[in-house]
């Protein structure tokens, strides 16, 4: 890592630990109870967040399929919380298959040139929604109930979800500051260059679809043990894989903080929404992504930039220009 | 099953396949000529079934003419959906992630204009057509709505096979197919091209959409496993052919008809057969999207094409 230069570097480096202090600190000063299950959800999404933004944001990949390794996570959890397992080894289990069925849509895809890897993804979403709608192990289209001995303990879960979430930061800062994030940058910008310079294009975006959706899975099993019960048309939906999509979108395509901005003012935004507008929801998303494409495509983040410029400029270029073939 | 049950399953297949290439040849065009993946192509079809019901509820217009006006009025729209937002996407040889997320965008936008407008309840478009069929022999009896909503897809791809072969329009859009630089070098319009091209993939959308509602039922988010049919046959297609269009709608038709009454082979303690069940049906697109790109990735025609060059 670089050392810091200047107040900007430094509250670069402790912020980020400031923040992770202060929301492992916050339990004990006292919260309410639906401020703490606000917070988990944040933490949830922004784990997703940071997952897609891995393979959208810095590798330039659109996926419109996260909602399966969500869903996957979910229901790998709870399978194996039944079978008597530890739900920590659940999560682990969750993200496994979800890293599996990444392969699976990234080996015919990635070798080609072209849109198919977002047709896919939107395949998939259907596909797997289907068969969970008519599985009978899981329950089918009627959901599923996970049962633990314990008692219902909000801070247990919401300690999971912050240190999901912590995690998430820290693969993506590390990967963002590592030659494979150089990498992903490289096969954003110009695959073929890349190529040209001993990137292999091919399982660079495989190991990171794995790694984006190990995440997204984790993220899953985590929703899935507090909810105590979904069914395929909630974690399958493909709503649930649009806002794994705008969260980072919102907050900044292709930055470490952007996402979790996006996730941030994503959970608030969708609480006000779904009291006030409740018809309104596709409408709002829809306008504010194509004014955020039309006019300001480093999002929320790039908006920051611009008005406080309290960032040096050129990193600002993250760019929405990139190749995504 | 017997062989005339066979016949009728491959009729209606037949039948459904001219639906689809209408259906899926508006993405083909614009991606051909934009490269760009065409997301809300879900939302105007959509909306092309909704334009046939008002015409039909409101102004007593037989839905089969709805369907004819709703080219025009979609033509319309479409270009002007091009000139507010489409025209101001960066330029690229393949799908951008910007271009990705504004049609996206723009689809949920129209999603949620279905929804304010008509509610989230299922819709048809009922008329004395639909509920009679012609009959021959025992075992085949056709639907007469299918019948006309073929001949009316049939008759929009001929004319446009005849646009695109014998017009100025129609040879810049294959220019700008074959080689976008090129092709402005020689002095074709692309911005005017693409407008024009926008236009005609949002009017076959819309006509499209007309004709699936007169099918099937539909509500707002009607769009989505029809968005999925098109990929498939573009894909099969070879994403930028018009002809291979007709091609992969007719192998997709024919599957989908067929996926649920062909005895499966699998093996588990010896060969035995089971078939789909019906409730499965809709991973068949999705199954031969994933077979297709693994084996054939430029679609039937380049499968053709690769044993040509190498002969």
């Amino acid at each position: 890592m670089k050392r810091p230069s200047g107040i900007s570097g430094w509250l670069k480096l402790v912020l980020p630990w400031l923040l992770l202090l202060v929301l492992l600190l916050l339990p004990a000063a006292g919260l309410s109870f639906n401020l703490m299950r606000l917070l988990f959800l944040t933490a949830v999404w922004t784990t997703t967040s940071l997952g897609w933004n891995l393979l959208g944001g810095m590798t330039g990949q659109v996926s419109f399929g996260f909602a399966v390794f969500f869903g996957l996570g979910a229901y790998t959890t709870a399978l194996l919380m039944h079978a008597g397992h530890s739900p920590y080894f659940g999560f682990a289990g969750g993200a496994a298959i979800a890293m599996l069925a990444s392969f699976f849509i990234g080996l015919p895809t990635f070798r080609l040139r072209g849109p198919y890897f977002v047709i896919a993804t939107i395949g998939v979403t259907e596909a797997v929604r289907v068969i969970m709608n008519n599985l009978d192990i899981t329950g089918g289209a009627s959901g599923y109930r996970i049962t633990e001995d314990k008692p219902f303990n909000p801070l247990e879960h919401y300690y999971t979800a912050i240190v999901a979430v912590a995690l998430a930061v820290l693969v993506s800062t590390i990967i963002a500051n590592s030659k494979f994030g150089l990498a992903l940058r490289a096969i954003k910008q110009d695959q073929d260059a890349a190529a040209d310079l001993g990137v292999n294009p091919y399982t660079t975006k495989l190991w990171v679809h794995a790694i984006a959706a190990g995440l997204t899975g984790i993220a899953g099993g985590i929703y899935a043990r507090r909810a105590a019960f979904f069914y395929p048309g909630d974690v399958f939906a493909f709503s649930t894989g649009i806002f794994i999509l705008l969260m980072p979108v919102i907050g900044g395509i292709g930055t470490v903080w952007g996402p979790v901005l996006g996730g941030i003012v994503f959970v608030i935004v969708e609480e006000q929404i779904s009291v006030n507008f409740p018809n309104f929801h596709l409408l709002i998303y829809g306008a504010l992504l194509i004014i955020i494409i039309l006019l300001e495509p480093d999002g929320l983040l790039g908006l920051l930039r611009r008005l406080f410029r309290l960032l040096p400029r050129q990193q600002a270029k993250t760019g929405l220009a990139g190749d995504p073939g | 099953m017997e062989a005339a049950e066979y016949l009728d399953l491959l009729l209606k297949a037949l039948l459904l396949a001219g639906v689809y290439a209408a259906m899926a040849v508006g993405m083909t065009v614009v991606y051909g000529v934009m490269k760009i993946v065409n997301l809300a192509h879900a939302g105007f079809l959509m909306l092309g079934a909704y334009f046939a019901l008002e015409m039909f509820q409101r102004f007593h217009i037989d839905p089969v003419l709805g369907a004819v006006l709703a080219l025009p009025a979609f033509f319309l729209f479409g270009m002007l959906v091009h000139w507010l937002l489409v025209r101001w996407l960066p330029k690229s040889d393949t799908p951008t992630l910007a271009s990705l997320l504004l049609m996206f965008g723009f689809w949920l936008v129209l999603q949620n204009i279905g929804y304010a407008a008509w509610g989230n309840e299922d819709q048809s478009i009922l008329t004395p057509l639909t509920l009679s069929a012609v009959h021959i022999g025992d075992t085949i009896s056709i639907p007469k709505v299918n019948l006309v909503v073929f001949a009316a897809a049939v008759f929009c791809m001929v004319v446009l096979q005849i646009v695109f072969h014998r017009s100025w329009f129609g040879r810049s859009m294959r220019a700008l197919i074959q080689n976008p630089y090129a092709a402005q070098i020689v002095g074709v319009d692309d911005q005017r091209t693409s407008r024009l091209t926008f236009g005609l993939g949002t009017a076959f959308a819309g006509f499209a959409g007309a004709l699936l509602g007169m099918l099937y039922s539909f509500s707002p988010d009607f769009g989505r496993p029809f968005l999925l049919r098109s990929f498939v046959i573009i894909v099969l297609g070879g994403l930028e052919s018009v002809s291979g269009v007709a091609l992969g709608a007719l192998v997709l038709a024919i599957l989908e008809t067929f996926s649920t009454v062909i005895p499966l082979p699998w093996y588990w303690h010896g060969w035995k057969t089971f078939y789909l069940p019906p409730s499965y049906q809709p991973v068949v697109p999705f199954a031969l999207l994933v077979v297709a790109l693994v084996i054939m990735p430029k679609g039937l025609a380049g499968l053709f094409q690769r044993k040509w060059k190498a002969a």
